[in-house]
């Protein structure tokens, strides 16, 4: 018996008479093994994943809400809350049938009503959701109680793909009365169908949430692979702690205080892998894309041949070293626009970042290019990790360049304002700021908002090239992987020609958990079901 | 026994007066040491207090000549090091010199702590002696300065760090802006418990003008608890700068200072403990030694100030 | 006396304005905008702009000054930017932890700096008095959150005495509060008894040297009676008043303690909500602070009129 328990039980004798009542309950075992406790990536301010589109608010909400189709672990959308689906009408109307013994958490069961409901407030919101409705002939209709229906003008094939994908915002089917909120502003209760229910009356936004058991959920009879099959809870409580410090994260892992720790620092790993009762492994194998991202509209940067020149001098590894240390297998250098490991992957006129780095040929580009000497304003968030060691490598590729810095040292808040400003950086714009995609969201074009090159459509940075948006169009069209392919590595030489914005590097990151707790698996998403701690 | 007397030395005969005995020294001379040593002896809390304070400013001026390198050179590949014979305080998360970035972070750390012990005197001083002398603005900028005072000042300067970007000058102005309410209270108080002194009433009563009275009855008397003050002001000032480096709101990370140095470190603090402990030894000592050096012009200036500060 | 009271409390409300006037300024001219964070990383400008129409960022600032001091009087703090729920839940699901940590720094600070303080005064000049004031200055001079590692590391992880992190609130059970709440109160309280501490010994010295303290003595009292007795009631009015004003420190101080121990405090609530630029909720906090170092101000001077009669405004 170690010596804290050794103390609680002393003073817990000791409290009995002092509060006239029992000690505190985590002393019982039962009660700590039927319990998770879990920390999660980041905050968990607000629930509403259609609204925020945080990958923290998708996590949660993957416990609370369920959706028609999910992928499984090779990306393939299969059926989850659909019992089956038709597509007739040469592939321009969309039937499909709920499986039986759907319940809401407040014992309501669900209908078509509240998926057509969902599904029309999600298209708002999300890209694939969006092409749809542009091409819809009317929106989403409820035939009969659990029939529903999407006509549109013109065939989808990747209506499955859209629905059951992981990318943000998920379709998450909620009851008609909540679904019916403006996308633009959060829902006021967060009832799903989902295997778990929130425990609203716990919930501390910034500290601390809540999830019980939803006895009535129904689990799918398939195994359970990623969003698809079975999702079978083992717990009755899972808490998802939120702790600002990884230091006190680490500590509280190795106290046995937390049971699963989804973002540890690497630079941690190593000493938290030495605890006996400790494991670690790579959290999700698809990792993440980091980004350095120009502003297309101001010079230098709106000139390509400026754009190259950083391309041939940015040093990826150092970019990889100082987000993601010095264990290689966590990282790899990054040729291509797309997630390694993937059937999409291609490397095609990925060239440009191969080999030994350029820096004076660099600078006669720059010169070419017209640089005039002015400051080069980059936004740093201080508070995202990656993104602060990514910003003080930039910091150091610039001025190797003979380029001057405006380092501009802010958080991810003022970083997302102000990238939105098309204004001259002068004049309170910017020329270049950091970020990643999860690697989950860039195996192909389907919600790869990044690298779209639509000019004053496209996302921050504002890129406008032909042939990219050619590319991708081919890509929606294809008919067989082959073509999926082809038309793949056309969008990324497109877009390595055109330097739509630069990788910085693949990493991954590692999840740890205590070792009596089993069924953690490396996915983009911390999935809790097949979780069970002995 | 003759009638000489011993009143007239003539009178005496050569051998009956013996030299008296030297008496025995009932209280032993005071040895009153001089110069250096003697004022160390007498004042060790200004001695120690500046002498570590003199340490610390000749560290950030002199810091290129000091065996460091460019305390931003990025080297990720030697990231994490150890302390060791090239790296003496080891290497940061992206292989920066953790020694090179602890001695210029002097520079910052001072500049800070100085800068605000400066502005805030000189600001507190205007509005002090405004507040102390016009009735009328008395009311409304004591109910400002409490008003201001009633916020935490951390908060007060993370709220302000956070209306602009980080910046030596803005974390500067931030806390100044912080302190600037305690001093000038500081100086009311002693312009009010002047004004009631007999000598500034015959001042008042012979017509002499304000600006005279100020500078040759209030001024002086107010230089000596507002230098303690600024000394307190200045350890305060750089202990709210590592503060604010920790929760994000300070100075940016191109800049060392203590304050960030700890806060980048922060993280790893269990596994590479040397990233946090060498800048918090050096801020640790310096605030140390400013305040021994507070404590010491108190006691040394005025002891009747230990009550008021 | 009751003149004095209601004088008193009167007097506070011009300095709550002032702050009112002053928190709402500063956050109405700062740049970063929340309608940008919550949008996400996904949206485009146009998305943006209706977030912030309703939120209504849009408002002239007069309109939005008045409407929120309208609210404010009639309890309504608002609704927080990012959660969607009243700032006055929000404020109430935290107030358990930071009071709490606050409660038990004070009492552990008062019970440990007034004593030290006055054996320094009693043994002054000699090794003890040095040795406390040696320990006193290094209160102020490392920052909280090197203690609270170090006092997490040795204690917690290397002792296994205490845990890392986190708060149990009271209801369940005394000794589980209070072991959460040891490590961070004495990291808290390190700067806040080493005032006290301070202050206490400089105003025993002097209470020390008067003449009824010589009376005392005379008359045959004990050590202890005159220390404790007669000299600490007549020092009590500047230790109260350091005690009132360090109540500031102890709220800056929480800040930083409640993020190194993970406490689900109103301090983190805070930080997280500057950082975020959450208006309603930064507006809520700082004002409640202010209300209650106010308070705590005002009760003090209260009690003044306790401690030694002859106070009377």
């Amino acid at each position: 018996m170690d010596r804290r328990t050794f103390f609680k039980a002393g003073a817990g004798i000791a409290a009995l008479g002092a509060s006239g009542g029992l000690g505190a309950p985590a002393l019982a075992q039962g009660a700590a093994q039927r319990t998770l406790r879990f920390v999660p990536q980041a905050n968990l301010a607000n629930f509403d994943p259609i609204w925020g589109t945080q990958y923290v608010v998708r996590n949660a909400a993957c416990l609370v809400w369920d959706t028609l189709y999910g992928f499984d672990a090779n990306l393939v959308p299969q059926r989850q809350m659909v019992e089956s689906e038709e597509v007739t009408d040469g592939g321009k109307t969309w039937t499909f049938r709920l499986r039986e013994g759907l319940r809401f958490h407040d014992g309501e069961p669900v209908r078509a009503r509240d998926v057509a409901a969902s599904l029309n407030r999600w298209a708002v919101r999300d890209g694939m959701g969006q092409m749809i409705r542009a091409i819809q002939e009317e929106p989403v209709q409820a035939v009969d109680d659990r029939t529903f229906r999407w006509r549109l003008k013109q065939p989808y094939p990747k209506m499955l793909v859209a629905l059951g994908k992981n990318n943000t915002p998920m379709a998450f089917i909620m009851p008609e009365r909540l679904a019916r909120t403006d996308p633009f502003q959060q829902v006021t209760e967060f009832i799903g169908s989902g295997p778990m229910r929130l425990v609203r009356n716990e919930w501390v936004p910034g500290a601390k949430a809540v999830f019980a058991k939803f006895e009535h959920y129904v689990p799918r009879q398939e195994p359970a692979s990623w969003l698809a099959g079975g999702k079978v809870i083992n717990f009755d409580r899972i808490e998802w702690i939120i702790m600002p410090d990884p230091a006190t994260a680490s500590a509280a892992l190795q106290n046995g205080e937390i049971d699963w720790w989804e973002t540890p620092l690497t630079d941690l790993v190593p000493s938290l892998r030495r605890n006996r009762n400790i494991r670690a492994d790579i959290a999700d194998p698809l990792g993440n894309i980091g980004s350095f991202r120009f502003n297309h509209l101001h010079p230098p940067f709106n000139d390509v041949r400026a754009r190259r020149a950083i391309a041939m001098a940015l040093n990826q590894e150092d970019y990889m070293r100082a987000v993601a240390g010095d264990d290689r297998s966590l990282w790899s250098t990054l040729p291509s626009f797309f997630t390694p490991g993937t059937p999409l992957y291609t490397e095609a006129g990925g060239d440009i970042l191969k080999g030994p780095r350029n820096i004076d040929g660099a600078k006669r580009l720059l010169a070419e290019a017209g640089y005039d000497g002015q400051p080069i304003t980059v936004l740093v968030a201080q508070d995202q990790a990656p993104l602060k060691a990514m910003g003080e490598v930039t910091n150091a590729l610039l001025t190797s360049l003979g380029m001057r810095v405006d380092f501009v040292a802010t958080d991810w808040g003022t970083v997302g304002q102000r990238r939105a400003m098309r204004n001259p950086p002068g004049q309170g714009g910017w020329h270049v700021f950091h970020t990643w995609h999860a690697g989950a969201d860039c195996t192909n074009p389907s919600s790869y908002l990044a690298l779209r090159t639509h000019g004053d459509g496209a996302w921050f940075g504002w890129p406008s090239d032909a042939a990219v948006e050619a590319a991708r169009n081919k890509w929606f069209e294809a008919p067989n992987l082959e073509a999926e392919k082809a038309a793949v590595a056309e969008m990324n030489a497109a877009a390595f020609n055109h330097v739509t914005y630069l990788p910085t590097g693949f990493f991954k990151t590692y999840q740890a958990w205590r070792s009596n707790v089993s069924g953690i698996i490396g996915a983009p998403i911390p999935f809790f079901w097949n979780v069970s701690k002995s | 026994m003759s009638s000489a007397s011993i009143l007239n030395p003539a009178d005496v005969p050569p051998d009956s007066v013996k030299a008296a005995e030297p008496t025995r020294d009932i209280m032993p001379p005071v040895k009153t040491r001089t110069g250096l040593w003697g004022f160390v002896w007498r004042n060790p809390s200004i001695a120690v207090g500046g002498g570590i304070v003199l340490l610390m400013i000749f560290i950030a001026v002199f810091a290129p000549l000091l065996w460091t390198v460019d305390p931003t050179a990025l080297a990720p590949a030697r990231r994490t090091r150890e302390p060791s014979a090239e790296y003496w305080f080891g290497t940061d998360m992206l292989g920066r010199d953790v020694y090179s970035r602890v001695i210029y972070g002097a520079r910052v750390s001072l500049i800070v702590g100085f800068a605000v012990a400066f502005f805030s005197s000189v600001i507190g001083l205007a509005i002090g002696l405004v507040s102390g002398f016009v009735r009328w603005a008395d009311g409304i900028i004591m109910r400002i300065m409490d008003g201001l005072m009633s916020i935490p000042s951390i908060l007060l300067a993370i709220a302000l760090m956070a209306l602009t970007r980080g910046s030596v000058g803005n974390v500067i102005l931030a806390i100044t802006v912080a302190e600037v309410p305690r001093v000038s209270r500081l100086v009311r108080g002693v312009v009010l418990s002047l004004r009631e002194q007999p000598y500034v009433d015959a001042a008042v009563a012979a017509g002499t003008r304000t600006p005279v009275i100020i500078w040759r009855h209030i001024l002086p008397n107010t230089i000596a608890p507002m230098t303690v003050q600024a000394t307190y002001v200045c350890a305060s000032a750089m202990i709210v700068e590592s503060i604010l480096s920790f929760i994000g709101a300070g100075t940016p990370p191109i800049i060392p200072s203590w304050g960030n140095i700890m806060a980048e470190g922060r993280a790893l603090w269990q596994v590479k403990p040397y990233i946090v402990f060498f800048p918090a030894l050096f801020l640790s000592i310096t605030v140390l030694a400013v305040n021994l050096l507070g404590d010491g012009l108190r006691d040394a200036l005025d002891p009747r100030m230990a009550k008021r500060i | 006396m009751f003149a004095y009271v209601v004088r008193r409390i009167l007097a506070t409300i011009p300095v709550m304005a002032v702050v009112a006037l002053f928190v709402f300024s500063l956050l109405y001219i700062a740049p970063g905008d929340p309608a940008a964070v919550i949008a996400g990383d996904q949206a485009t400008p146009e998305d943006v702009e209706r977030i912030r129409a309703s939120l209504g960022l849009d408002r002239p600032y007069l309109v939005r000054f008045g409407a929120w001091v309208f609210d404010i009087v009639r309890g309504d703090l608002g609704v927080s930017i990012f959660t969607n729920l009243p700032v006055s839940t929000m404020i109430m699901q935290r107030v358990e932890p930071t009071f709490s940590l606050m409660v038990v720094t004070l009492i552990l600070a008062v019970s440990i700096a007034v004593p030290l303080g006055v054996v320094a005064a009693w043994k002054v000049g000699t090794a003890i008095d040095k040795a406390v004031m040696g320990f006193a200055v290094l209160g102020f001079s490392v920052p909280v959150f090197v203690v609270g590692y170090l006092l997490a590391w040795t204690f917690a992880l290397e002792l296994d005495w205490l845990p890392v992190q986190g708060y149990t609130p009271l209801s369940e059970g005394l000794w589980p509060w209070l072991e959460n709440l040891i490590l961070p109160a004495i990291a808290l309280g390190s700067v806040y008894i080493a005032l006290i501490a301070r202050i206490t010994r400089a105003t025993m010295l002097e209470v020390l040297q008067q003449d009824y303290i010589r009376t005392a003595r005379a008359k045959g009292a004990g050590q202890r009676s005159i220390l404790f007795v007669h000299a600490l009631k007549n020092a009590a009015v500047p230790i109260v008043t350091v005690i009132g004003i360090g109540i500031a420190l102890l709220i800056g101080g929480a800040v930083v303690t409640e993020s190194v121990f993970a406490i689900p405090g109103l301090g983190r609530l805070t930080v997280d909500a500057i950082l975020r630029r959450d208006y309603p909720v930064i507006q809520g906090v700082v004002l409640l602070f202010s209300f209650v170092y106010v308070l705590v101000n005002l009760m003090i001077d209260l009690l003044y009129t306790l401690f030694d009669p002859r106070i009377r405004y």
